[in-house]
């Protein structure tokens, strides 16, 4: 069924330019990248880099020049196909838990009895059993992520889009957050196209990781990330690949952080 | 048991302790009227006005007017606030609706309404229609303005995430849009509601042979302010109990919302 050498995402000369009030300013100039089934891939890079950007075009929530094509067929927008998780949760607040992650499912036409079982599967999967009917705002940050990748699971995508979904959460539940997506991903091998700022998450969590430029932004470095994934956190972060693959990261990133800084 | 009666002598504490304020503004009342320190032609003492107010109740001088009253008030603040909800999400929705209507809500929006009543008796005639249509149109830019706010700041994670969740577009107007919306909605009503009263009042002053308004204008030009105090004393109860009904119902409808949490959240004393 899957097949690690298949093209699921194809960027292809990606350029965006946005309109401000100083006039025009180009955010993505001809990006390329290609993401194969089954693979987990980061884009790392200084902020305002275009990065988010990038990943709103792959989503088919902007219009850009260029081409995105999802398995041959090129994109004209939003669709299930890709499910997104956004930093600032975006869970509909007048929804409860229950009817957040069922959503999509109501949207998509599922059957009454089998939208139930996949909610309150996941529901048990993201440990949130006894908190349905909240609302979000009675939630935790990491709460509501949870629910905010629950409800995107629930439709079963077949590619993740997800936007810098532990940026707003505390290290110690970014970490366990960390941890239920690496097993999520293991389990379900799905496309995952993560924009993160943190290095060390991007190392832990992928198996390539692409350095995006200043703005306006391009990928300008590719590393694959081999690691051991069978074994603890623990281990695998203190392991000498592990940090070696994070320095090398780390220092391209820090070159576009000071050419970006540079910019301004 | 105890327990209970703790609980009630407790909100009845704090129940007077709210009122104080109305009683001790009737305390100063009474004394300045009964150490003369003004006419009493011109300044009924509290107790005369309650005489007048049981006097018009017990007559069902109150009951009549005040049904009719409510009615235009109702009428025109259901009407106002379906067509305002319905421009203002017509607003959000088309450009050229939008260009179209901004200017005259933005030329309308500040002037006074009861101003325009003079010109409703004109074309409506004296009674139901001129007074429903005073209060139609100061119901309706509030709503105007706050649904086309609430639409607006929609965030766009949210239409997005709903898009990718398979929303389509025609969907998201009640999906989304709308259910954002809501809580500038019902600020809406509550500014709407206050101004139901007030131009159904002042049509009533104006242009009619009926309503709590007339009795108000009638008693006033008689001089019989206590019966004038008593009216108006009726005005601002009724109000008042459907501001609080309106809260109610808020409170109910937005429970998801931050503002609901807050009411309910706040510390006791």
């Amino acid at each position: 069924m899957l097949d690690l050498d298949r093209p699921k995402i194809e960027i292809r000369g990606v350029s965006k330019t946005y309109a401000s009030e100083r006039g025009p300013v180009l955010a993505l100039r001809g990006t390329d990248l290609t993401v194969n089934e089954g693979e987990f891939v980061s884009i790392v890079g200084p902020s305002g880099c275009g990065k988010s950007t990038l990943l709103y075009v792959v989503g088919g929530f902007l219009a850009a020049d260029g081409d995105v094509i999802i398995d041959g067929s090129p994109v004209q927008g939003p669709g299930t196909d890709r499910g997104v998780v956004f930093q600032e949760y975006a869970l509909f607040p007048w929804l409860t838990v229950h009817d957040n992650i069922r959503y999509g499912l109501e949207r998509q036409r599922v059957a009454a009895s089998e939208r139930d079982k996949i909610v309150d599967r996941l529901v048990n999967v993201i440990g949130l059993s006894g908190f349905e009917n909240r609302y979000p705002r009675e939630l935790s940050g990491g709460m509501k992520q949870r629910v905010a990748i629950a409800r995107t699971l629930a439709c079963d995508p077949a590619i993740l889009l997800l936007d810098e979904p532990f940026g707003a959460l505390d290290a110690q539940t970014r970490e366990i957050m960390q941890d239920e997506l690496l097993r999520i991903w293991l389990e379900t091998r799905k496309t995952v196209l993560l924009v993160t700022h943190d290095v060390t998450e991007a190392v832990y969590l992928s198996n390539r990781i692409c350095v995006m430029s200043a703005r306006p932004g391009q990928i300008i470095e590719e590393f694959v990330v081999a690691l051991d994934r069978s074994c603890s956190r623990e281990e695998l972060v203190i392991s000498e690949p592990f940090n070696s693959t994070r320095n090398k990261v780390w220092l391209s990133v820090r070159r576009q952080a000071l050419a970006a800084g540079k910019q301004e | 048991m105890t327990h209970f009666l703790g609980k009630l002598l407790l909100s009845a504490t704090c129940w007077m302790v709210r009122i104080a304020p109305l009683i001790l503004f009737g305390l100063v009342w009474h004394l300045v009227c009964s150490a003369q320190l003004v006419n009493k032609d011109f300044l009924p003492s509290p107790l005369a006005v309650a005489a007048a107010f049981v006097d018009l109740f017990s007559s069902g001088e109150i009951a009549t007017n005040l049904t009719i009253t409510l009615f235009r008030a109702a009428v025109g603040l259901l009407l106002g606030a379906g067509c305002g909800v319905w421009i203002g999400v017509m607003m959000a929705r088309s450009r050229h609706f939008r260009e179209y209507v901004t200017p005259i809500v933005g030329g309308t929006y500040s002037l006074p309404k009861s101003a325009l009543i003079p010109l409703f008796a004109l074309w409506f005639g004296i009674g139901n229609l001129t007074a429903i249509a005073a209060v139609f149109l100061a119901c309706l830019l509030p709503m105007v303005v706050n649904t086309y706010h609430g639409v607006l700041t929609t965030p766009k994670v949210l239409v997005w995430s709903a898009e990718a969740l398979g929303t389509r577009e025609r969907e998201l107007w009640p999906r989304v849009f709308i259910r954002n919306a809501l809580p500038d909605i019902f600020t809406g009503l509550r500014i709407a509601l206050g101004f139901s009263f007030v131009l159904a009042i002042s049509a009533e002053m104006i242009a009619s042979t009926n309503g709590i308004g007339k009795l108000i204008f009638m008693y006033g030009e008689n001089g019989t302010y206590d019966y004038m105090f008593a009216a108006i004393c009726c005005v601002v109860i009724v109000a008042f109990f459907s501001d609080r009904a309106l809260l109610v119902v808020t409170r109910r409808v937005l429970v998801w919302h931050e503002s609901g949490a807050f009411e309910r959240e706040r510390p006791r004393p």
